[in-house]
This record gives structure tokens, C-alpha cells and sequence, in this order.
């Protein structure tokens, strides 16, 4: 009644189209193979991401060819599901094994393995679930009011406002590798290498060294399932000799009242954190936990009781990092930026399907943006069922053997690289990629920059080339647009931003470490 | 695991990009160039990154020198022994031959030989596993594959 009075009140035949339009677009996402798939697809990114050493970046970027023979919106909400449910799992091995499952779950060892040892593994378990949930759905719904408006506003965008938005992307996620030096080496050798093959403006062939199979340069994803998958191989067979750390036991799975109202106020600024962080291009799921971690903390009335198994540390952390799934979701549905390196990977699946993502996705498509944007949510509650459902059980999860996990992702990385182009010379793009991420990863350079510059690079010379090109090489008129400008400056703030956060840093106390 | 000083890792890096930048700069000049109205040709991104990465490379240097300067010469990294060095070595020779033998082999030949090879080298002994574990997997993977997910296979 209230939506039909409301209608009825503006008398626009347009707002009625479009919500019915809406629905329409919503009403594939219930049927049982979809469901069926984005259930999966949850279910194994839960796993994978409980697996210590398997991230959610390698479960989209090995199942991608999972998704071939599926409808655009069946293929890629189970690539969100894996996503989602990825994020989630890192936090069950970060609190049973103190060894984080993702990147993203590694503020959560500090409260939640204290908890496990205290016999609370599976209230953090609990809590870490329910934290995960609302987090996803805040940002579930910023991402299907905002992302429409932003792409309204991208439409507008020329070339020297995509370059302007790719320097900005390329330089946050530098300067938030931990080290700028290394994390703008790792960018820029990123751009280097994606100008392998033809040139985007003039189909010149550049540093293919004669061979055929790099005329269209670096197959993009086996290049992210070597940086990110066959690379962790590596370390794995690296650890292979250490012991394996002893599973804690699990009882229980619902937190009390008082707890859930003791981290009520970690929640929502959480999945806030976790909404801004993810919206802006280039960063991820790591750096809003550790953000939400320490504003739960310091805005705490006990804030000594942080790093002791405190479950507001828990809530903050997972909050966020759930938050932070759907939010990356708007650049790149939006303005075709991914927010982090999984929607880079994610970036891989949509082009597998024939769609460019950007602006004109809204326009072309409005059924797969609608249908991610539904997708999204019932992945969310997908994650809850199985993550409350399934703690009893995670324990048992940590006690596959090593050895063979190592070895079935070795299959699942050469089946994934083949079967995108049955390209053999994407197998060995893999492998060399995998050899530069390990090598990367043991000294401290940025595979994430190395993938964002993978994906950004190309858009980047593009842009600057084609807008070069209308300004008659006049670089002041080229970068003075508004928008331009903007960009700009925010490329300059994050440039600074390790300058700022030492700054804060001083000022705040010292950040919680992991200790071995 | 073997420790080693995080400048002289920079030191040892700084120089490796710097034959790289010289040898990246090498083949940019043999990227043909085309009559343009603009400065912005086919080889302008590559000498760009060349030059900034040679300058960052640089810096990586001093800063590795400076370090090495400073009391307690800075942090220390682990990087893998020798022994875990040439299990990777010949881990990854390992997989450049299955890639070479996955196309004109075929799927299950060529993985099933990986796989029992690749199981060993990380430290398998378990006849049983060695064995039994690489022909269910890789039946089990070419089946989803082929007749489930119709991804055709070689």
C-alpha cells in the first residue's frame, strides 16, 4: 500500500516502469539452478577461505572457468559467492589456528585467538559471522543505491578523467602496500608489463619477441591465477616443513545479549569503514579491518581489554571486511576500476562473459547489474546459513592434508589458465607469473599493485594517449577539467597518505602486532 | 630458513630492476615508430615506465645504502634454505614440463605423471597416496569438467 499510495502520489508512469523493471530483472535470481549456484559458489569460497594460505583472490581466479558454460548473472554471483564466502572463512582459521585465512582476517587473530584459547572459539565463531552478515548487507544496499548514480555521473567522464581515476587507483594501492618505494616499483613494472602486445592506439606490436601467442599480450588471467594462486603453492611447499598448529575445540555459537550489545557500536562503525574503504578503487578488505580494529578501539571505554579476546575487536574487524565485498563492487561496476584485487579478478569473469564493465554496463545490461546488485544480498544470507550452520564442523575443515590441497590447486590453476583462450602459451604466462608472484611475496613488493597496474595499465595509456591527442599535446589543457583536478588531488593525498599515517600512528600509540 | 639483511636484499633488487630498466629500454627502441600528430606514440608509456622505474630503482639503492649505514644496519628477512630452494627449483621445472606436455598429451596422462611427481617432490611417501590420490583426482576433475561444465579438455 505505502509503495502504490506513493505512485499514485507523483503520478510517474516512469518510477512504476522502472520498479517493475527492477523486479523483472530479480526474478532469474530465484530460480533453483541460480540458487543453487550462488549457494555453491558460497559454500566453496567459505571453505577455501578457511584453508589457511588459499585466499579469496585464488578461489575466484581458479573457478572462473567454472562459470563458462553459465549465464552472465548464474557465473558471476557464484564468482561473488566464492568472494563473500572467502572473506568470511579467512576469519575461521585466524581464530582456530591463530593463522589468518585471508589477508583480511588477520586483525581478527587478535581477539579471537585469545577467545579460542579461553574455550570461545565458537561464540567468536558466532560472532564473527553475524559481524560478517551485517556488514555485507550495509553494503549491499550502498551498492544498489550508489552505484547507479555513479555511473549517471561516469557517464560524463572523457579521457582525461579515466586517466586521472586510473593514476588515483594506482597510486592508493601503492601507497597502502607498506612500503611506497616497492609498492610504486611493483605498479609501474605492472604497466610495463601489460604493454606487451598490440598498441591500443596504433596496433604496433611491442616486446612480443616474435612469439605469436603474445601478439594480444599477457592473457589476463592466468596471469592473476599464477600471481595468486600457483604463487602461494610455492610458499606452501616453503612451509611444508614446519608443524602444524593444533586445532582449538569448538563449543557453542551464539553470543550473548550482553555481547551483542557490547559490540554494537564496533558493528556499525565496522560496516561503515568497510562501505567507505571499499568504494574507494584500489584498496581492500585488509586495510578496513585493521582501520575498524583501531577505531574500535579507540573509541572503547576499555580500550586495554582489545588483544585479550574481546568481541567487539572481533565485530569491528569482520564488519568491515565483509563491508568492504560489496563496496568494491561500485567502481567497478561503476566506473570499470576494481575496488580490490578479488573485483580484479572478478573483472576477469565479467569480460569472460562478453561485458565490459563501466558505465555503459547500466545502459547495455541493466539485467546482470541488477542481478549482481540481488546476488550480492542472498550470497549475505547464503554466508550466515552456512557460517552458523557449518562452526561445529570447521575444525574438521583445517585437517585436510597439506600436501594434497598443494597439488589439486596445481590442476585447478593449469585446467583454469587452459580453458580460458586453450591457449598452451597461457600455461607457461602462469607459471612465469606464478615464479614473479613468490619472488615478489619474499621480498616484500606488492602483488596486488602488480594486478591493479595489470588491469589499470592498459586504460591508463589508453586514455592519456587518446587525450594527448585532442589537447594537441598541451598537458595544462588535457589535466584541467574539474573532475581532472579532483582526481589529481586525490592522487597526491595518497601519495602522502604513508607520511599522514606515520603521523596518526605517533599520535595514536602503537598498533597491535602479530607475534609468532 | 636463512636471514638476511632487508638493505642487502634492496641493494641486490635496486641492481636486478636497473639491468632490467637498461635491458627494457633496449627493446624500446626497437618499437617501430609511426608518423603521429602527437609525442604520445607507441613507445611513449614503455620509456616512461622504463625512466621511472631505473629512478625508483635508484632510490631503492641509496636507501638500501643508508640503512646499511644506520646502527643495527635495520630489519632482517627469512628467505627459504637451500634445500627449500632447489624443491622449488625443481618444482618449477616441473611445471614448465607438464605445461609443455599438457596440450599435445593430453589431460590425464600428462597430469596424472604431475601429479605423482609433484606429490613426491613435496614429500609424499605414502605408496597408496602417491598413487591412489592422482588417478581419483584427476578422473574426478576431467569428469566435472568435461561432462558437467562442458570445458573441453585435451
Amino acid at each position: 500500500m505505502p509503495l502504490r499510495s506513493l505512485l499514485l502520489s507523483k503520478g510517474d508512469a516512469l518510477t512504476r516502469r522502472f520498479i517493475m523493471e527492477t523486479l523483472s530483472y530479480l526474478v532469474p535470481l530465484f530460480q533453483v539452478d541460480v540458487l543453487w549456484t550462488i549457494a555453491l559458489g558460497t559454500l566453496g569460497g567459505l571453505v577455501i577461505g578457511a584453508l589457511p594460505g588459499l585466499t579469496a583472490t585464488m578461489g575466484v581466479a581458479l573457478l572462473i572457468p567454472l562459470t563458462f558454460g553459465m549465464t552472465p548473472v548464474m557465473g558471476l554471483n557464484m564468482l561473488i559467492g566464492i568472494y563473500i564466502g572467502g572473506i568470511y572463512g579467512g576469519c575461521v582459521s585466524s581464530i582456530l589456528l591463530r593463522t589468518p585465512g585471508t589477508p583480511a582476517s588477520a586483525a581478527t587473530v587478535l581477539d579471537g585467538y585469545p577467545l579460542a584459547q579461553q574455550g570461545q572459539a565458537g561464540k567468536a565463531l558466532g560472532m564473527a559471522t553475524i559481524a560478517s552478515t551485517i556488514g555485507g548487507l550495509i553494503a549491499a544496499v550502498v551498492l544498489a543505491s550508489l552505484a547507479p548514480q555513479l555511473a549517471g555521473i561516469a557517464l560524463e567522464f572523457g579521457a582525461p578523467e579515466y586517466f586521472a581515476l586510473a593514476l588515483f587507483g594506482l597510486t592508493i594501492i601503492a601507497s597502502l602496500s607498506g612500503d611506497l618505494l616497492k609498492g610504486a616499483i611493483s605498479g609501474l613494472l605492472g604497466i610495463l608489463i601489460a604493454c606487451v602486445g598490440a598498441d591500443p592506439i596504433s596496433g604496433i606490436s611491442r616486446f612480443t619477441f616474435g612469439i605469436q601467442g603474445f601478439a594480444s599480450g599477457f592473457a589476463f588471467t592466468p596471469a592473476l591465477i599464477g600471481l595468486f594462486a600457483l604463487s602461494e603453492v610455492f610458499t606452501q611447499i616453503e612451509r611444508m616443513a614446519s608443524k602444524e598448529t593444533p586445532v582449538s575445540l569448538v563449543k557453542n555459537r551464539w553470543p550473548s545479549m550482553a555481547e551483542m550489545k557490547e559490540s554494537r557500536s564496533a558493528l556499525v562503525r565496522g560496516s561503515l569503514i568497510g562501505t567507505l574503504i571499499g568504494i574507494i578503487p584500489g584498496t581492500g578488505s585488509g586495510t578496513a579491518s585493521w582501520i575498524s580494529y583501531n577505531e574500535a578501539r579507540r573509541s572503547s571505554k576499555t580500550p586495554e581489554k582489545f588483544g585479550t579476546g574481546h568481541m567487539p575487536g572481533i565485530a569491528a574487524t569482520e564488519s568491515a571486511n565483509n563491508a568492504v565485498c560489496a563496496a568494491a563492487l561500485i567502481p567497478l561496476l561503476a566506473l570499470g576500476i576494481p575496488g580490490d584485487v578479488v573485483t580484479a579478478v572478478l573483472m576477469g569473469g565479467l569480460m569472460i562473459q562478453g561485458l565490459a564493465p563501466g558505465p555503459m554496463l547500466f545502459q547495455t545490461n541493466p539485467d546482470v547489474v541488477v542481478g549482481i546488485f540481488g546476488g550480492t544480498f542472498i550470497a549475505t544470507i547464503f554466508m550466515f546459513i552456512f557460517g552458523m550452520a557449518l562452526i561445529p564442523v570447521f575444525s574438521r575443515i583445517l585437517m585436510i592434508p597439506r600436501r594434497l590441497l598443494t597439488m589439486s590447486i596445481v590442476i585447478f590453476c593449469f585446467i583454469g589458465s587452459f580453458s580460458i583462450n586453450l591457449n598452451p602459451v597461457d600455461l607457461y604466462t602462469m607459471v612465469g607469473f606464478g615464479v614473479l608472484g613468490w619472488g615478489m611475496q619474499k621480498f616484500g613488493f606488492s602483488q596486488a599493485a602488480l594486478c591493479i597496474a595489470l588491469i589499470l595499465g592498459p586504460m591508463l595509456e589508453a586514455n592519456l594517449r587518446r587525450g594527448l591527442l585532442q589537447a594537441g599535446d598541451n598537458v595544462v589543457e588535457f589535466l584541467s577539467g574539474p573532475i581532472t583536478l579532483l582526481f589529481l588531488g586525490l592522487t597526491v593525498l595518497s601519495l602522502g597518505w604513508p607520511l599522514i599515517a606515520k603521523l596518526l600512528a605517533r599520535k595514536s600509540g602503537p598498533r597491535p602486532e602479530l607475534t609468532e | 630458513m636463512t636471514v638476511v639483511r632487508q638493505y642487502k636484499a634492496d641493494l641486490w633488487i635496486g641492481g636486478g630492476l636497473c639491468a632490467f630498466c637498461a635491458f627494457a629500454a633496449w627493446r624500446t627502441l626497437n618499437i617501430k615508430q609511426v608518423v603521429s600528430p602527437t609525442m604520445a606514440g607507441p613507445s611513449f608509456v614503455p620509456w616512461l615506465m622504463v625512466v621511472v622505474i631505473a629512478v625508483l630503482a635508484l632510490c631503492l639503492i641509496f636507501r638500501g645504502l643508508r640503512r646499511a649505514q644506520m646502527a643495527g644496519a635495520g630489519r632482517s628477512m627469512s628467505l627459504p634454505d637451500r634445500r627449500s630452494l632447489l624443491r622449488i627449483a625443481a618444482f618449477v621445472v616441473l611445471l614448465v614440463g607438464y605445461a609443455g606436455a599438457f596440450y599435445p598429451v593430453g589431460y590425464i596422462p600428462s597430469t596424472l605423471v604431475a601429479f605423482v611427481i609433484g606429490l613426491w617432490l613435496i614429500g609424499e611417501r605414502k605408496i597408496w597416496v602417491l598413487v591412489g590420490f592422482p588417478v581419483v583426482m584427476t578422473c574426478a576433475v576431467y569428469f566435472g569438467f568435461t561432462e558437467l561444465l562442458s570445458v573441453w579438455l585435451p
